[in-house]
C-alpha cells in the first residue's frame, strides 16, 4: 500500500496539469460553442490540425512560438470554414463534424508523408520545445510554488483564458449576447443581434483554442508529431464541457479532473501489477462514468422524487386503515 | 390630421403554399386608439403584421407613419419608426432576468462591461413610468405567462415604440391575467399610444377596442366602430355566414359509466402531488367538463388517463376493464381517443403528409398494413373519407400539412381521433387559438359524438366552452376536485369561486 500512495505527489499534479492543458483549451472552445447554441463535435479535427500545423510551422520558421501562432490561425480558419458551411449551406452540424474529423485525420497523415516521407511519426532535432517558465516569487512558496510554477506559456494561457472567458460571458455585453443567442436565437435576432456573426465568432475562437491545445501536444509537451496525435482528446474535451455545465470554471475543473486521472493512470503502472492496458483505460472509464452520470442526473432525481411520493401515499393509506 | 399609421394596398403571395395571404389590404390606426384585428385562422392577420414589422417583405403596398411614407425591410427599420411587436410566442431568454431581457441588444456599457445596477434601475424606472410593476431581478423562467408578457410589452416600450402590435396576446393568459392586460392596453391608449390587438375572442374586442378591422381570406372586409357593431355581426363578417356562437345541445339520458378514476394520485417531477386522491367517472352520452385555472393538474390528469405518464396511486377503468397499467396502444384499442392540448408538437407530425397523420394511431391494423408494409391505396381512401366527413377543405390526401392554419390542423386531429367510434374521448383545450368558425365545428362535432353515446372528458380553461358543452362540471384546484356542479344550473360565479379555491355554501347545489 505504501507504494500505491507514493504516486500522490506534486509531480502527479504537475503532470496532471500538463495533460489537462490541451483539454482545457479545447473544452473552453466547446463550451463557448455550446453557449452560443452550436454543437461543435469537430474539436478533435481542430486539435489534430493544430498539432500538425504547429510543429511544421515551428520547423520551417525556426521558432516554436511562431509555430503556435500559425497553429492558432489555422484552427481559426478551420472554425470559420465550419461556420460558413453551417450557415451558408445549412449542413447538419453532426455530419459536418464527422466530415471534418475524418478529413483532417487523413489529411495530416498525407501531408506528413509528402512533406517528410515518413510513416508513423515525424520530428526534427532543430525543433525546440516551448520552454517552461518559472514565475518569480510564486515559485518560492512551498508546495503551492511547486504546483503553480514551472510550466510553459500555453499552460498559463489556458488559465488566463478560463478567467477571461468567464469575464466575457458573464460581465460583458458581447458575452451576454452570446448566451442570448445560445438560449433563444429568435429572441436575440428580433432585438437586432446578429446571431450568425456571433455563432461564427464562437466557432472561430473555439477552432483557435482547440488548435492551440493540439499544438501543445506536438511542440509544448513533446516535440514530435504522430498519426492521430490528438487521440480522442477532442472528444474528452466535449465531455469536459458537458461535465462543467459549459461554465468556464466548471469546464476548467472538469478538464483538470480528466488530466489528473490520466496522469494517475500513467503513474500507477509503475507501482501495481495490474495489466498496463487495463490501467490505460482508466481515463476512458472516468469519462464514461461522468457522461452517464450527467445523462442520468435528472432522471435519477425524478425517479427518486416519484419513489418518495409513492411511499408517502402508501403510508397515508396504512394510517387510514389503522 | 394624418393617421398614426396607414397601410395601403398591402399584397403578399406565398408561392410555397400557393396562398394569397394579403390582397390589397388597407388599414389605419390613430394615435391613442386600440384597433382590434380579427379574422378566421389563415385570414392573413399575422402576415399583415409581420410585413409591418419587417419580418416579411410585401409584394406591393405602402406604409405611412404620421403621413410620411416609410420603407421597412427589417425589424430594425420598424423599431426605428416606433413600431413594436409582441409575438404570440414570446421571444425571451429564460435564464436571463427581467431587466436583462428588456434591455437585450441595447445594454448600457463601459468598454463592453455591463452594469447590472444601472440596468435594474433603468428598468425599474420604466416600469414605474408605465405603471407596469415588474421585479427587474427575477428570472424569466420563474415567472407566470402573464408576467412574461408584461416583460415583452416593456421591451417594446423601452425601444420607444408608439405603435404596439399584440398578436393574440390573450390566447395563453388566465382570465385574471386577461383582465390585467386589458387595463394595460387601455392605459397605453390613454397615453397616446396606438395598439393593434389581434384576437379570436370577440368579447375581448368589444371590451378593449375602439375600432375593429375584419379580414377574410386575405382581404380586408370592413372596419367598424365597436359602438356600432356587435358580436354576432362581427362573427358573420369574419366567416361570411351565420355562426352559432353557442352550439345547441339537447338533453339526453346518460348511460352506463365508461370511464372511472378511483382515488388517483400523480407526482410531479419534484415528488409533490400534481393530482391528489381524485375520483370521478364519465358516462355514455355525457360530457364532463374539467374547469380550472391552467396549471392545477389538468396536464397531468390528461397524461395519466391517456397513458403518457404512469399513475402513482389509485386505479383507472375503461369500459369496466382496469387500464391502470395499460400502454397507450392498449388504451386506444379499448376505445380511447385523445385530442391533445398541443396539436403542433403532440397531436400531429408536421414533417409528414396528411395520410400518415391520419393513420398514425391505426397504421398496424390489417386494413392499412400487411406484413409490415403500408397499403398506400387503402390509406389514401381512408384519408379521403376523413377529409370528406370532417370537411377539412384545405387539406388534400397525400399532401403536406405543415402550412395549414390552426383551425385546419385541429380538424385533422379531430378527424383522426373521432373516426373509428371511440367510446371515450379526451378533449384537452380542443379550441385553443381557433377562430369562431372552427370553434363552432369542433363543438358541433363533440356534441354529435356525445349524442352517438360517446363519453367525453373535456378539459378547458375557457369557462365559456366548459359551460356551453358540459353536462357535468368538475373544478380542479391544486390537483384536487374542488367541487362538482350540474352544468344546467351552474353559474359563472360559482365556477369562478371554485376555480379560485373557494367553497360553495352548503345550501347551493352540487353534490360534494
Ligand atoms: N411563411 C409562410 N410561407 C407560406 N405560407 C404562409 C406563410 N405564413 C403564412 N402562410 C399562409 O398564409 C395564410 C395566412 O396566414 P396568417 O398566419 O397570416 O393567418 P392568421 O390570420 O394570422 O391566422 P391565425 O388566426 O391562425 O393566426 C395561411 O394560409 C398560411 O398558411
Ligand atoms: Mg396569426
Amino acid at each position: 500500500m505504501e507504494g500505491f500512495f507514493s504516486v500522490f505527489t506534486i509531480e502527479l499534479v504537475n503532470s496532471g496539469i500538463r495533460l489537462a492543458t490541451p483539454l482545457i483549451l479545447a473544452a473552453l472552445g466547446g463550451a463557448l460553442c455550446n453557449k452560443s447554441g452550436v454543437l461543435n463535435l469537430a474539436l478533435e479535427s481542430k486539435m489534430l490540425m493544430g498539432a500538425f500545423v504547429g510543429i511544421v510551422a515551428a520547423y520551417y520558421l525556426g521558432n516554436s512560438y511562431l509555430g503556435l501562432l500559425v497553429a492558432i490561425l489555422a484552427g481559426g480558419l478551420l472554425g470559420a470554414l465550419f461556420a460558413f458551411l453551417y450557415h451558408k449551406y445549412e449542413v447538419d452540424l453532426v455530419i459536418l463534424a464527422i466530415a471534418f474529423n475524418l478529413i483532417i485525420l487523413e489529411l495530416t497523415v498525407y501531408m506528413m508523408r509528402i512533406m517528410f516521407g515518413n510513416v508513423g511519426s515525424w520530428s526534427d532535432p532543430s525543433i525546440v520545445r516551448i520552454p517552461d517558465i518559472e514565475i518569480p516569487l510564486i515559485k518560492d512558496i512551498p508546495v503551492i510554488g511547486g504546483i503553480l510554477s514551472g510550466y510553459n506559456i500555453i499552460v498559463y494561457f489556458s488559465w488566463f483564458m478560463t478567467i477571461a472567458m468567464y469575464i466575457v460571458l458573464y460581465k460583458m455585453k458581447f458575452g451576454r449576447h452570446i448566451r442570448a443567442v445560445g438560449e433563444n436565437k429568435e429572441a436575440a435576432e428580433t432585438v437586432g443581434i446578429n446571431a450568425t456573426l456571433i455563432q461564427t465568432m464562437a466557432l472561430t475562437i473555439s477552432g483557435m483554442l482547440a488548435a492551440l491545445g493540439g499544438a501543445f501536444l506536438s511542440i509544448g509537451h513533446l516535440k514530435l508529431f504522430t498519426r492521430n496525435m490528438s487521440n480522442g482528446r477532442g472528444w474528452t474535451a466535449i465531455a469536459a464541457a458537458l461535465f462543467g455545465a459549459n461554465h468556464p470554471i466548471g469546464t476548467f475543473l472538469a478538464s483538470l479532473f480528466f488530466g489528473i486521472t490520466e496522469a494517475f493512470s500513467v503513474r500507477i503502472q509503475n507501482v501495481t501489477d495490474l495489466p498496463p492496458n487495463l490501467i490505460e483505460l482508466l481515463p476512458n472509464f472516468a469519462t464514461l462514468i461522468v457522461l452517464i452520470s450527467i445523462a442520468l442526473r435528472e432522471k435519477v432525481r425524478e425517479t427518486n422524487a416519484r419513489r418518495h411520493f409513492r411511499a408517502r401515499l402508501k403510508a397515508e393509506e396504512q394510517q387510514k386503515a389503522a | 390630421m394624418a393617421h398614426a399609421l396607414e397601410m395601403k394596398g398591402i399584397t403578399k403571395y406565398f408561392s410555397s403554399t400557393d396562398v394569397q395571404a394579403n390582397s390589397n389590404v388597407d388599414l389605419t390606426v390613430e394615435a391613442g386608439e386600440v384597433l382590434a384585428l380579427v379574422g378566421e385562422n389563415g385570414a392573413g392577420k399575422t402576415t399583415l403584421m409581420n410585413i409591418l414589422y419587417g419580418l416579411i417583405k410585401a409584394d406591393a403596398g405602402e406604409v405611412f407613419i404620421d403621413g410620411e411614407k416609410i420603407q421597412i425591410n427589417h425589424p430594425d427599420d420598424a423599431i426605428k419608426n416606433g413600431i413594436g411587436m409582441v409575438h404570440q410566442h414570446f421571444k425571451l431568454v429564460p435564464s436571463f432576468t427581467v431587466a436583462q431581457n428588456i434591455i437585450l441588444g441595447m445594454e448600457p456599457n463601459k468598454a463592453g462591461f455591463l452594469s447590472p445596477k444601472q440596468e435594474n434601475a433603468a428598468i425599474l424606472e420604466l416600469s414605474q413610468k408605465f405603471n407596469l410593476p415588474v421585479d427587474p431581478k427575477a428570472q424569466i423562467r420563474d415567472l407566470p405567462v402573464g408576467m412574461q408578457q408584461r416583460v415583452e410589452i416593456l421591451k417594446v416600450l423601452e425601444r420607444k415604440a408608439k405603435i404596439l402590435i399584440l398578436d393574440e396576446p390573450t390566447a395563453v393568459l388566465t382570465p385574471q391575467e386577461v383582465k390585467e392586460l386589458m387595463a394595460v392596453v387601455r392605459d397605453l391608449a390613454k397615453r397616446g399610444y396606438s395598439v393593434i390587438f389581434i384576437t379570436h375572442k370577440l368579447i375581448e374586442v368589444m371590451e378593449v377596442a375602439d375600432r375593429v378591422s375584419v379580414m377574410r381570406a386575405g382581404k380586408m372586409v370592413g372596419t367598424k366602430k365597436v359602438t356600432e357593431t356587435n358580436i354576432p355581426d362581427l362573427a358573420r363578417m369574419m366567416v361570411g355566414r351565420e355562426v352559432l356562437l353557442r352550439v345547441k345541445k339537447d338533453t339526453i339520458q346518460r348511460g352506463k359509466p365508461v370511464f372511472e378514476a378511483k382515488d388517483i394520485s400523480v407526482s410531479d417531477v419534484n415528488g409533490l402531488a400534481a393530482i391528489s386522491h381524485v375520483s370521478f367517472d364519465v358516462h355514455e352520452g355525457e360530457i364532463v367538463g374539467i374547469a380550472g385555472v391552467s396549471g392545477n393538474g389538468q396536464t397531468e390528469l390528461v397524461e395519466v388517463i391517456s397513458g403518457m405518464r404512469p399513475l402513482d396511486g389509485g386505479k383507472i377503468f375503461l369500459n369496466g376493464k382496469d387500464i391502470t397499467h395499460a400502454d397507450v396502444r392498449e388504451r386506444r384499442d379499448a376505445g380511447m381517443a385523445h385530442i391533445p392540448e398541443d396539436r403542433m408538437k403532440v397531436g400531429l407530425n408536421l414533417q409528414t403528409n396528411l395520410d400518415e397523420n391520419l393513420i398514425i394511431s391505426r397504421y398496424n391494423q390489417s386494413e392499412f398494413s400487411k406484413f409490415g408494409f403500408l397499403l398506400g391505396k387503402s390509406i389514401n381512401k381512408f384519408a379521403e373519407t376523413v377529409v370528406k366527413s370532417f370537411s377539412i377543405a384545405a387539406a388534400k390526401p397525400g399532401e403536406d400539412i405543415s402550412m395549414l392554419s390552426g383551425g385546419n390542423l385541429q380538424k385533422v386531429v379531430v378527424g383522426r381521433e373521432l373516426s373509428g367510434d371511440p367510446s371515450l374521448i379526451i378533449a384537452n383545450q380542443p379550441t385553443r387559438g381557433l377562430d369562431v368558425g372552427s370553434i363552432e365545428f369542433v363543438h358541433k362535432t363533440l356534441i354529435e359524438e356525445r349524442d352517438k353515446k360517446a363519453a367525453i372528458l373535456l378539459v378547458s380553461v375557457e369557462l365559456d366552452e366548459i359551460m356551453s358543452l358540459s353536462d357535468r362540471i368538475l373544478v380542479l384546484y391544486r390537483g384536487e376536485i374542488q367541487g362538482e356542479l350540474d352544468a344546467k344550473t351552474a353559474t359563472e360565479e360559482e365556477i369562478g369561486i371554485l376555480m379560485a379555491g373557494g367553497k360553495l355554501e352548503q345550501a347551493s347545489k352540487g353534490k360534494e
